[in-house]
C-alpha cells in the first residue's frame, strides 16, 4: 500500500532581494504518512508547515527533494480528485451563499448538479449551516466560514484531507464537533494530515505527529511513544524512615508528607524492587501510575531547547 | 469544462460589481443626453451623437477592462481564494483562461448593452434609419479592449493591481499612438537612436490606433479602402496579440509559487 503522503529531502528556499543568502522555509524534510492515519503536523509560527502543505498541493514548487501523494507526484491533477484541502483562515468569494460556494467547488470536481443537490444539503447539515445556507458568506462569522471550509473538503469524498488549522475561530461546541468529525473520518478509513496549534486536539485525535521548527523536522513518531515520560509514580503509606533512605539510594525522588510517600522512578528501574521494599516494612501500596507528558509539555520543551 | 466553471463564476462575480453597472448606466444616460442637443444642424447633430457615443463606449469599455483585468489574478492571490481552487483538480492554465474569458464575457455584455442603446438612439434621431454600421465601431472597440485585457492579464500574474494599472495604461497609450510612433520612426529629421526607439515602441506594442475607426463611421465621406480586408486583418492581429499574451501569462503563471 502506497503511503498517503511521502516526502524525501523536501526543501524550499526563497531568494530575497534584501539578503544575499537564500532563506530556507523547509529544509530536507523526509516524512511518511500511512493511509488511514491521522497525522499531526506541528510547529510554531514560521516552522514551515504551510509551505510544506503548499508543496504537497503543488501550489509551491520545491527547491529540491520530492513529494508524493497517494503514490503520485505532488500536484498531480488526478490525485487532486482524491484529496481535499482546508487552508488556514479560509477565504472564499464572499458574495456567494454557503450553498453556492459548495456548488462552485463541487463543479470543479466535475460533480453533476443532481449529485450536488443532495450532497450540498447533506454537508451543510453535517457542519450545522443548513439554516444559513442562503446567507452570503460576508454575513458569516469566522466560525461559520471555517465550517463551510470543512464542508468543501468533504465534497469529493476524499481519501486524504489536508487540514491547516481546522478549529481556528470555532466556539467550544463547534470545536468538539470538528474533532469528532475528524475521528469519524478516521473510522471511514480516510487519512488526515492535520496541521494545528491546538495541541490538545492533536493529542486527542492523532496517531503520529511530526514537530517542525525553523523549517527542520525535530521529531516524528507515535504519540504514545513521544508522550510516555518513562516515569512511574508509586504512592505508599506507612513507610518507615529506614525504607525511605533505602529507596533514595536508587529511585529518582522520594517525598514523604502526611503519612504518604510519593516515589517517582523511571520505568527502567525495578518497580518490583520498590514494591518488595514497601511490603517488607509492612507498608501499603496506594497507587502505581505511569506518568505521561502532555503534548504541550513536550512541544514547549522541545522548541525551547532548540531555540536556545 | 473547468475553464467554463471558472469563467462563469468570474462573470457572475463581475456582474455583481455595482461600479460596472454605474458606468454602463451613466454612459447610456450620456448617450441619451447627446440626442437632445439641438443647437446644431441635423447633419452636425448626427456627427456629434455618433462621435460622443463611440467615444463614451470606448472610454467606459477601457475603464471596465482595466478594472476587471488588473484585479483578475492578483486579487485571487491576495485574498488567497486561489489556494482552495488550485487544490482542486484545476490546472493553472484552466484557472487563468477561465478568469480571462469570464472578464471578456462581462465586457461583451456591457459593450453590447451600451451599443444597443447607442444604435437605437442614433436610429431614432436619424428618422428611424437603422444605423447598424455603428456596430462595426463597437466591434473594433471590443477587439482593441481584448488586447488591453490580455495585457492587463499578463501583468496581473506578477504585479500588484496599482503597478498593473500604470503598466497597462502605458501600453494602451503607446499602442493608441501607433500611427504617431510609425511616422516618427520613419521621419527623416530623427536621430538614429530616436528612430530605433520609435520603431521598437511601434512593433513591441499592439497597434491599437488601428481599432479606432470612428472617422469613417462618423463622417460618411471618409472611406476605408477595402473595408472587409481592414477589419479581417485587424481582428486577426487582435486575436494573435491576445493568444501570444495569454500564452506568456500561462507560462509565467505555471512557474509561479503561490
Amino acid at each position: 500500500m502506497a503511503a498517503a503522503v511521502k516526502t524525501e529531502g523536501l526543501t524550499k528556499t526563497y531568494k530575497l532581494l534584501t539578503r544575499r543568502e537564500p532563506v530556507s522555509a523547509v529544509s530536507n524534510l523526509s516524512i511518511e504518512v500511512s493511509e488511514g492515519e491521522i497525522f499531526g503536523f506541528l510547529g510554531p509560527n514560521g516552522a514551515g508547515k504551510t509551505t510544506t502543505i503548499k508543496m504537497l498541493l503543488g501550489l509551491v514548487y520545491p527547491s529540491s527533494g520530492n513529494a508524493w501523494i497517494l503514490g503520485k507526484p505532488a500536484g498531480d491533477i488526478e490525485i487532486k480528485r482524491q484529496i481535499s484541502y482546508l487552508p488556514e483562515t479560509p477565504y472564499f468569494y464572499d458574495y456567494m451563499t454557503g450553498a453556492e460556494i459548495l456548488r462552485f467547488y463541487g463543479r470543479l470536481f466535475g460533480l453533476s448538479d443532481s449529485v450536488l443537490n443532495t450532497k450540498i444539503v447533506e454537508l451543510l447539515k453535517i457542519v450545522g449551516l443548513y439554516t444559513d445556507r442562503n446567507k452570503t458568506l460576508n454575513q458569516y462569522s469566522k466560525g461559520m466560514l471555517q465550517r463551510i471550509g470543512i464542508a468543501q473538503t468533504l465534497l469529493n469524498d476524499p481519501k486524504l484531507l489536508i487540514l491547516d488549522e481546522p478549529t481556528t475561530g470555532l466556539d467550544p461546541l463547534a470545536h468538539s464537533d470538528i474533532r469528532n468529525l475528524i475521528l469519524k473520518l478516521k473510522e471511514q478509513g480516510k487519512t488526515v494530515f492535520l496541521s494545528s496549534h491546538q495541541l490538545s486536539d492533536v493529542e486527542m485525535v492523532c496517531d503520529r505527529v511530526a514537530i517542525m521548527n525553523r523549517g527542520k523536522l525535530l521529531k516524528i513518531g507515535h504519540l504514545s511513544d513521544m508522550l510516555s515520560a518513562g516515569h512511574v509514580e508509586i504512592v505508599a503509606s506507612e513507610i518507615d524512615d529506614v525504607t525511605v533512605n533505602k529507596l533514595r539510594e536508587y529511585v529518582h525522588s522520594v517525598d514523604k508528607t502526611e503519612g504518604y510517600c510519593v516515589i517517582s522512578q523511571s520505568e527502567g528501574e525495578c518497580v518490583n524492587k520498590t514494591i518488595d521494599l514497601i511490603r517488607q516494612c509492612k507498608g501499603q501500596v496506594v497507587s502505581i501510575v505511569p506518568q505521561r507528558h502532555t503534548l504541550e509539555d513536550l512541544f514547549v520543551e522541545m522548541i525551547r531547547e532548540v531555540n536556545k | 469544462m473547468t475553464t467554463f466553471v471558472i469563467a462563469r463564476n468570474t462573470f457572475g462575480e463581475a456582474l455583481r460589481k455595482r461600479i460596472l453597472w454605474i458606468f454602463v448606466i451613466m454612459t447610456i444616460a450620456l448617450i441619451a443626453l447627446t440626442v437632445s442637443f439641438s443647437q446644431f444642424t441635423f447633419r452636425e447633430q448626427l456627427i456629434v451623437i455618433r462621435s460622443l457615443g463611440l467615444g463614451l463606449i470606448a472610454m467606459v469599455g477601457l475603464l471596465i477592462v482595466l478594472m476587471l483585468g488588473i484585479n483578475l489574478m492578483s486579487v485571487e492571490i491576495e485574498r488567497r481564494t486561489i489556494y482552495t481552487i488550485l487544490s482542486k483538480p484545476v490546472r493553472r492554465h484552466e484557472f487563468l483562461l477561465g478568469k480571462f474569458f469570464g472578464a471578456m464575457l462581462t465586457l461583451i455584455v456591457n459593450l453590447s448593452l451600451m451599443s444597443l442603446v447607442f444604435v437605437a438612439m442614433v436610429t431614432w434621431k436619424n428618422n428611424w434609419h437603422l444605423e447598424l454600421n455603428l456596430l462595426k465601431g463597437t466591434m473594433m472597440i471590443f477587439f482593441e479592449l481584448l488586447i488591453v485585457g490580455s495585457v492587463a492579464m499578463l501583468f496581473s500574474v506578477f504585479t500588484t493591481p496599482v503597478v498593473n494599472f500604470f503598466l497597462t495604461s502605458a501600453v494602451f497609450i503607446v499602442g493608441s499612438l501607433s500611427d504617431y510612433t510609425q511616422s516618427m520612426a520613419s521621419a527623416e529629421n530623427q536621430s538614429i537612436g530616436a528612430k530605433i526607439c520609435y520603431t521598437v515602441l511601434h512593433w513591441a506594442t499592439p497597434q491599437l490606433g488601428n481599432y479606432n475607426i470612428q472617422n469613417p463611421l462618423i463622417h460618411p465621406n471618409a472611406v476605408i479602402t477595402s473595408e472587409l480586408r481592414y477589419y479581417v486583418i485587424n481582428i486577426i492581429q487582435a486575436l494573435m496579440w491576445t493568444a501570444i499574451l495569454l500564452i506568456i501569462s500561462v507560462l509565467v503563471f505555471e512557474k509561479r509559487d503561490m
